[in-house]
């Protein structure tokens, strides 16, 4: 038995697609959502579509940029990178997150003592 | 900061929409390709991979959807698309949209002008550097109202203020320009050294004058009009520092005013807007006689210094003033400040907010009527709207493109306005009357252009609210069931209140317009003291070398007058200083008293002077209340008598006769006489149709010689010749003299009618618009409802109803709404119109029978407009009428 997917969470595909630039470098949608399901191992539900307009409004932020490339089979790819000011964003967003999840894992370890 | 990046962004990619698309697609196309190859890498067959990619993709149009809200702004975008839905919805039915754009057009396009009016009179300020601080000060005297001051008056204000910068004034006189040329009559501008720089930044040429040049007791330099300057000097620039003859003093030009430059003063102050040639006071102002009064005053308030405290100071100085010298205190002195401009257009004001409440109720009506025809098409568009919702609209979004709807339909109107309203500006300014002439700009200027603007948005708010929520809220099944038939009785009761208020705004319209029509047609029947009918009026001047001598000026005039008088068709000639109506000269008045008069009653009663030869009077009807005429024996003796008008006789003698009585009066510039009263004359209206102003002085011109004088030529020849023939007199007696201003006496009387055919003509075209617009509401209401009631009078006809029960319950159904329109626009006229009471004359503001026959005259209109629906009722084909259903 497969566990059950979880939905991504609401602001937290912002702090995903950041992280996931950053390790691997520019990388277009199909690499980033391939990423995505590798790593979480397809215990996250993404429709991969959402994905876009998450970009776009990365990229209107100045957090992310793009460019046109080619892709590894030869296809036009639109090619994203994290920026400077997209690496900032990456280290408080990632600060807050964790301070976030220890806020709840102590809240939900209280509760079990 | 992101943020206004983000918006930018957004707003670049509203811009970029079209590209952005294609990119998307590909993106999209290559990252779908992508999984597809990687299934089939897997091992599934193509079909099954391409369905499978598919699915983990999610909607592709759905991920377009959401990119294209993330990267434009959205509520431009649903703008957007709502104003290209509302253009193919528009152009779908021409004939609705156009009848529509020209119902606004004419509502916005009416307001647009008259706006347009109300903004270069009341609401720009003059043209003058900082106007808003500049105020006229007037002298009052407790028996006559306000009047000019005199000269110590003038210094000690300007000693004694503390919250005036400075003071001014100004004295409009008659002079004549010789030298090269023809001699000229000019008007004349005694000012202050001051004056000329508080009304204008600089001149065009030269200088403004120094305090120095004040009070040299003989004028020694001018300044002139740029119109004179033109004409007379072919605009030379050098004739700085050279010298003209100007009233035969040589005296240096220093300097031109510039070309735009206009002096606007109140009506009534008789200082005429268009001077020639300005001249500093020749006299040391502090030395003049205390009840010389001849100065118009203005003063410029200190900054932050307003009206009331400025009005107390003065109180406070006239007190002093008062106390300390005893003319003052006899003249019962006062002092009181008023803007400039509010001065300036006190007159026109109540006439143009009268037509701008008026233009408001055109547009209301038309917003109305506009609602009707939105309301009539509401059910046709239920089945729409009814989808729409159904699909998931919300009523928010479904109301919001209603109202993108009738604003685009709004602002079309506002377009189509701006073009009608430069036409009814031209209307405009062809009626407008003198008070706005020094004002009214021609051209649209940006405010009027926003003006417009903002009243197309919210006329389309105002109409299309209504129908927006009317449509929208619905019970979904029902109306999808019926199939858009329906007809909710709560949408006719929103229609009959339209028709109801259209009907009450009309009435109050036609009120106010049938009283303005009614004054306009009492000041026709005026009796203005004489007969203008047959008279024609000529200007002469008899200035220069020639008439250096009154004799000689008093010869030119009677040999003219004996030459005509003797031409057959000619049956009288009369020769004035001043015509009644003529306000292009500064007119001539002054203190009068009855001889003997204690001395507080010298000095304080003014009357207008005219200097005269016998056959005037005659010339224009004038109708002799009590003693005689001059007669040609009193002329040639230079007999020391008068004519007074019947006002002037009450006022210096309530008890008794004037005749034989003497009278002290101003025979020229300050030259007291005494002169004995012959005759009285009813009162000639010279100012005024409709208010009397002052009383009138006759003396005969050889006591009282002027240089510009009028003939008034009472003739049963054609014009035209009469014209060439007085020509040919004239150069008979004088070659040299110039003959101008060839007008018959019509024309003046006309001019001071032109206020009044003003606001009336307005009044009344708004009537008709308001009228017609009334008249096709109703109309489209009632035939409208026999339309939606076509099947129901099958069914009653088919049952036995009578044509003539049919008809009735139609006529019955249009007529409420009209009936209840009717008596609310009664109410709201006997509360309104009187309102309008400083505009009427000859009626009064409720009159009964005005409101009576509007009444009537409505009533008569929605039987009109409700006839023709009920007989279409009544022809209805009973078996057609049930399968309509």
């Amino acid at each position: 038995m497969t566990p059950p997917r979880v939905e991504v969470l609401q602001g937290t595909l912002d702090l995903i697609v950041l992280k996931t630039l950053d390790i691997l470098g520019p990388l277009h949608g199909y690499g980033i959502a391939q990423r995505i399901n590798q790593v979480s191992e397809d215990l996250l539900k993404l429709n991969q579509g959402t994905l876009y307009p998450a970009l776009l409004r990365l990229e209107q932020r100045g957090w992310i940029a793009s460019e046109w490339g080619v892709s590894e089979n030869n296809r036009k790819a639109k090619y994203y990178s994290l920026t400077r000011a997209g690496r900032k964003q990456l280290a408080t967003e990632t600060e807050s997150w964790e301070r976030m999840a220890g806020v709840i894992a102590r809240l939900l370890g209280a509760e079990g003592t | 900061m992101s943020r206004l990046r983000m918006f930018g962004s957004r707003l670049l990619g509203l811009v970029r929409r079209r590209g952005g698309d294609d990119n998307l697609d590909v993106e999209l196309r290559s990252h779908l390709d992508a999984l597809t190859n990687e299934h089939i890498r897997r091992g599934m067959n193509a079909e099954e991979a391409r369905f499978a990619a598919r699915r983990e993709f999610g909607g592709v149009e759905q991920t377009k959807e959401a990119y294209r809200e993330q990267r434009g702004l959205p509520f431009l975008d649903t703008l957007w698309q709502d104003l290209r839905f509302a253009v193919r919805i528009f152009a779908k039915k021409p004939g609705f949209t156009a009848v529509a754009i020209a119902t606004l057009a004419l509502g916005i396009g009416a307001n647009t002008a008259i706006f347009s009016v109300v903004h270069s009179v009341l609401l720009q300020g003059l043209p003058y550097p900082e106007a808003d601080r500049l105020t006229v000060v007037w002298s009052i005297f407790s028996n006559e109202g306000r009047g000019p001051a005199s000269g110590p008056e003038l210094v000690y204000l300007r000693e004694r203020s503390q919250l005036f910068e400075e003071f001014g004034g100004i004295w409009a006189q008659s002079g004549a320009l010789t030298g090269e040329g023809e001699p000229e009559h000019v008007r004349l501008g005694l000012v202050t050294s001051n004056f000329l720089s508080m009304l204008a930044i600089k001149p065009q040429l030269g200088r403004f004058f120094l305090p120095e040049e004040q009070g040299t007791y003989s004028a020694k330099s001018v300044i002139l009009s740029d119109a004179l300057w033109r004409h007379r000097f072919g605009g030379n620039p050098r004739l700085i520092g050279k010298s003209v003859h100007l009233n035969g003093n040589s005296i240096t030009v220093v300097g031109v005013m510039p070309p735009d430059f206009k002096i606007i003063f109140p009506e009534g102050s008789s200082v005429p807007p268009d001077i020639d040639a300005f001249v500093p006071f020749a006299s040391n102002l502090a030395e003049d006689p205390r009840d010389q009064c001849y100065i118009r005053v203005i003063g410029r308030l200190r900054k932050g210094v307003a009206i009331p405290q400025a009005q107390a100071e003065l109180d406070s100085i006239a007190t002093q003033l008062r106390s300390e010298f005893t003319v003052f205190s006899e003249q019962a002195l006062g002092l009181q400040v008023v803007p400039l401009h509010g001065d300036v257009v006190r007159n026109v004001r109540p006439a143009l907010l009268t037509l701008f409440g008026g233009v408001s109720l055109v547009l209301l009506i038309a917003c109305a009527n506009v609602a009707n025809l939105l309301l009539s098409r509401a059910n046709e568009r239920q089945r729409e709207i009814t989808l729409r919702t159904a699909v998931g609209a919300a009523r928010g979004r479904v109301i919001r493109q209603l109202l993108t709807e009738s604003i685009l339909l709004s602002c079309l109107g506002g377009a189509a306005a701006l073009l009608l309203g430069s036409w009814a500006m031209n209307l405009l300014l062809s009626l407008r009357p003198a008070g706005m002439e020094g004002l009214v700009a021609t051209a649209f200027n940006l405010p009027v252009f926003g003006f417009t603007l903002a009243l197309s948005v919210l006329a389309g708010i105002l109409f299309g609210l209504a129908p927006a929520l009317g449509t929208t809220k619905l019970n979904l099944v029902d109306s999808l069931k019926e199939g858009g038939r329906t007809v909710t009785a709560g949408r006719q009761r929103i229609r009959n209140v339209l028709v109801a208020a259209e009907v009450a705004l009309g009435f109050v319209l036609l009120v106010g317009a049938g009283l303005l029509l009614q004054t306009f047609a009492s000041l026709l029947r005026v009796n203005p003291g004489f007969n203008a009918q047959h008279v024609m009026t000529v200007r002469l001047s008899a200035s220069g070398v020639k008439y250096q001598t009154p004799e000689s000026a008093i010869h030119f005039f009677r040999e003219l007058q004996k030459n005509l008088s003797a031409t057959n068709g000619i049956d009288s000639v009369g020769v004035i200083s001043h015509l009644p109506f003529d306000d292009t000269l500064p007119n001539w008045y002054s203190y009068y008293w009855p001889e003997g008069a204690p001395k507080p009653e010298q000095n304080t009663v003014m009357a207008d002077h005219r200097s005269i030869l016998p056959g005037y009077f005659a010339s224009l009807g004038a109708q002799f209340v009590a003693g005689r005429d001059f007669d040609p024996i009193d002329a040639q003796e230079n007999r020391p008598i008068a004519v007074v008008d019947d006002s002037v006789a009450a006022r210096a003698w309530p008890r008794g006769s004037a005749i034989g009585k003497k009278l002290n009066v101003e025979n020229g510039n300050f030259v007291r006489d005494t002169v004995e009263v012959v005759g009285v004359v009813r009162h000639l209206q010279s100012h005024s149709l409709t208010d009397p102003v002052r009383g009138q002085i006759y003396l005969l011109y050889p006591r009282a010689v002027r240089a510009h004088m009028a003939l008034t030529v009472r003739s049963n020849i054609d014009p035209h010749t009469l014209v060439g023939l007085i020509r040919r007199e004239v150069a008979n007696l004088d070659k040299d003299m110039p003959v101008y201003g060839i007008l018959p006496m019509n024309d003046y009387v006309e001019k001071a009618r032109r206020p009044a055919r003003f606001t009336s003509t307005l009044a009344g075209i708004m009537a008709v618009i308001a009228v017609l617009l009334a008249c096709t509401g109703i109309y489209g209401v009632a035939s409208y409802s026999v339309l939606q009631r076509t099947g129901e009078i099958g069914v009653r006809m088919a049952l036995g109803a009578r044509r003539g029960e049919i008809f009735a319950m139609i006529m019955r159904q249009g007529m409420l709404p009209v009936t209840t329109g009717v008596l609310v626009g009664l109410g709201l006229s006997l509360v309104l119109t009187p309102l309008l009471s400083r505009l009427l004359f000859g009626v009064r503001g409720g009159d009964s029978v005005t409101i009576a026959a509007t009444g009537v005259l409505l009533l008569g209109v929605g039987v009109l407009a409700c006839y023709l629906p009920a007989r279409r009722a009544t022809r209805l084909d009973p078996v057609a009428a049930l399968r309509y259903e």
